[in-house]
């Protein structure tokens, strides 16, 4: 039995990879950068339900570690030439104006940076609590925004940082959300996994079983980080640009939107939803034009869609608080149990 | 010889003095109860040797080392498990999980073998799992291992609740009202398996309960809260002739 799940899996892999190939060859580059999109939010998604969803802890500030991440990867990886461009107003900084990276170590150093900033914001937030943590790390989180905006001779300021190298493609975005997926299963399926698990059950219960709360809370606070800098590495070398608007909280709630969606604490959930997530906000563009609905023409207005998109999110939050997978998993087991229940014996209940 | 030893702890919260000049001493292997009307500060005394609270004045020792001000998590790991008045287990988790969590304080592989499942750990996960297992065996739980805990019958959760504390490996166990809620039945089973635990792991219990039947049946020695000061202490016998305690809980008649 074991044995024949093991071929199912590697059987939907190669039928993934045969998926990406096609997609690669076939799709156009508007179909494969929202598939990139999608891969980028599955990474984000993890990282953030792993401080929310399996840590239990309500940090808002994700937008500001993605931030660190995509400047670190957008300025490592960035040519000589681009960088002389970029910065017209103030040079950049020494050693930083004749260094490239390659995009791997670029991306590692964005996630450690990352980590770093979430060390330092979370020695002091994770003292807090509750709705205290999310205030806290919101402001933390527009914090990184506003130095990263005054950062001239780094960062290039307000005016952001353009022709950033699109190494992104299908395979470093899938192959990225490949691995943050294994890694996330194996961490949280370990004893600290189960720790970070306790913590967002019961704190009390759990510090009186030896689990020492603020080392494990700074843990995945810290992981949680690492691999949501890796995501905004991946997006900024994927979108070419990055700039400080990008990376308001409005960001941050887009994850909180997968990660919701698709149930706190199911890794499952994060990755279904962040493909529904993002490829729904695609489709829903169509609101934003004109539409004819025969008798009547509403014209297009813009914005349109996030009306729509806020409705949803109030539907999903009222009626289903537990997402779409809740903490369950997706295994073989219940794929089959499913297929056995449903369409083809329609006597099964003699 | 003496396990815990705390001294004149007090505890208050702001002009209010929940606990004022707690004196206690336990033995290896005793079981010793705490006892006394709603408000008496029974749940504060615990609350301060397990290091939820810091105690205002007066400090603990355990094996003649100095506690006081200790985190929770560290005082566990010298040996101090608790259970709580209302049951606080780990909902949503099975009940494997529940007390395989209790072992990780004494986990040596860092996050990273952990995440790799390196060799030391998976040395150490298997090691858990045994130790879990036979556990819950002990406890009578092994065949619910995958249930959600919070799906099992009350005097089941309560019986988990003990079997987690057990898996910090402690030396002292202290229960806060264990046989809350229970039927006559499930107590006496309670009482049965207080002992049987006491025995099999080596065990000193300090336990609040309000069933006389239960701290009568099975304590060596009671110590009596009323209003956050200790008004008896001793044997049952002693404690069930004594004024004092009869007053606390019944009243002053009118007449004496």
């Amino acid at each position: 039995m074991k044995n024949k799940k093991n071929i199912y899996t590697l059987i939907s892999i190669a039928l993934v990879i045969l998926f990406l190939l096609l997609a690669n060859s076939f799709f156009d580059s508007y179909q494969i950068r929202i598939l990139n999109l999608c891969a980028i939010y599955v990474v984000l998604g993890l990282s953030m339900n792993l401080i929310n969803g399996f840590t239990g802890l309500f940090s808002l500030g994700h937008a500001g570690f993605m931030a660190v991440g995509a400047y670190t990867t957008a300025i490592l990886t960035m040519p000589i030439a681009a960088k002389e461009a970029n910065y017209f107003m103030t040079p950049l900084v020494s050693p930083l104006n004749n260094m490239v990276w390659p995009f791997l170590p670029a991306l590692i150093m964005g996630g450690l940076l990352s980590a770093v900033a979430a060390f330092i914001i979370g020695a002091p937030a994770l003292r807090l609590k509750g709705d205290y943590l999310a205030i806290a790390t919101l402001g933390f989180g527009e914090i990184i925004r506003i130095l990263i905006t005054n950062a001239q001779s780094l960062t290039n300021g307000a005016l952001g940082l353009k022709s950033i190298p699109n190494t992104t493609n299908i395979w470093w975005s899938f192959g990225i959300a490949a691995a943050t997926t294994v890694i996330m299963i194996l961490l949280i399926n370990s004893s600290y996994g189960r720790a970070f698990k306790a913590i967002r059950e019961d704190e009390i219960a759990a510090e009186n079983m030896g689990i020492n709360l603020f080392k494990h809370k700074m843990l995945a606070f810290v992981i949680g980080a690492f691999f949501a800098g890796i995501g905004g590495g991946l997006l900024g070398n994927l979108l070419g640009t990055v700039d400080p608007n990008m990376f308001k909280f409005t960001l941050t709630f887009n994850i909180l939107f997968v990660i919701v969606l698709g149930g706190m604490g199911s890794i499952t959930g994060t990755i279904i939803s962040a493909f529904i997530v993002t490829i729904s906000m695609e489709v829903l563009r169509f609101l934003d034009a004109p539409i004819n609905l025969g008798f009547i023409t509403i014209p297009g207005i813009t914005g349109m869609r996030m009306v729509v998109y806020s409705l949803l999110l109030i539907i999903v939050i009222i009626y289903f608080r537990q997402g779409l997978m809740g903490t369950r998993e997706f295994s073989w087991d219940s794929v089959i149990a499913l297929i056995k229940k449903a369409p083809f014996k329609k006597g099964g209940a003699k | 010889m003496t396990l815990l030893k705390a001294n004149k702890i007090t505890m208050q919260f702001g002009g209010l003095t929940a606990v004022s000049d707690f004196d206690l001493e336990i033995k290896n292997g005793e079981i010793i109860a705490l006892i006394g009307p709603n408000g008496a500060g029974k749940t504060t005394a615990f609350n301060m040797i397990t290091g939820v609270y810091k105690p205002t004045k007066g400090s603990i020792y355990l094996n003649d080392s100095d506690i006081t001000g200790f985190r929770p998590d560290q005082i566990t790991k010298k040996g101090i498990a608790r259970t709580f008045q209302n049951i606080r287990l780990f909902k949503d988790l099975s009940v494997l999980d529940n007390v395989l969590i209790a072992n990780h304080l004494n986990i040596k592989s860092s996050i990273l073998e952990a995440a790799l499942k390196l060799p030391r750990y998976k040395r150490e996960e298997r090691k858990m799992y045994e130790k879990s297992m036979e556990l819950l065996k002990k406890v009578g739980l092994a065949d619910l291992r995958d249930e959600k805990s919070s799906s099992l019958p009350y005097g089941k959760q309560r019986r988990l609740e003990i079997a987690r504390a057990l898996a910090t490996e402690p030396k002292l166990l202290l229960l806060d009202e264990p046989a809350a809620g229970m039927n006559p039945k499930e107590t006496e089973d309670l009482t049965l398996f207080i002992k049987q635990i006491r025995d099999e792991f080596d065990l000193t219990i300090f336990m609040i309960e309000h069933h006389m039947q239960v701290v009568m049946g099975i304590s060596d020695r009671i110590y009596v809260f009323d209003y956050g000061v200790t008004i008896a202490q001793g044997t049952p016998y002693e404690i069930q002739n004594n004024q004092k305690v009869i007053e606390a809980y019944l009243g002053v008649s009118e007449d004496a």
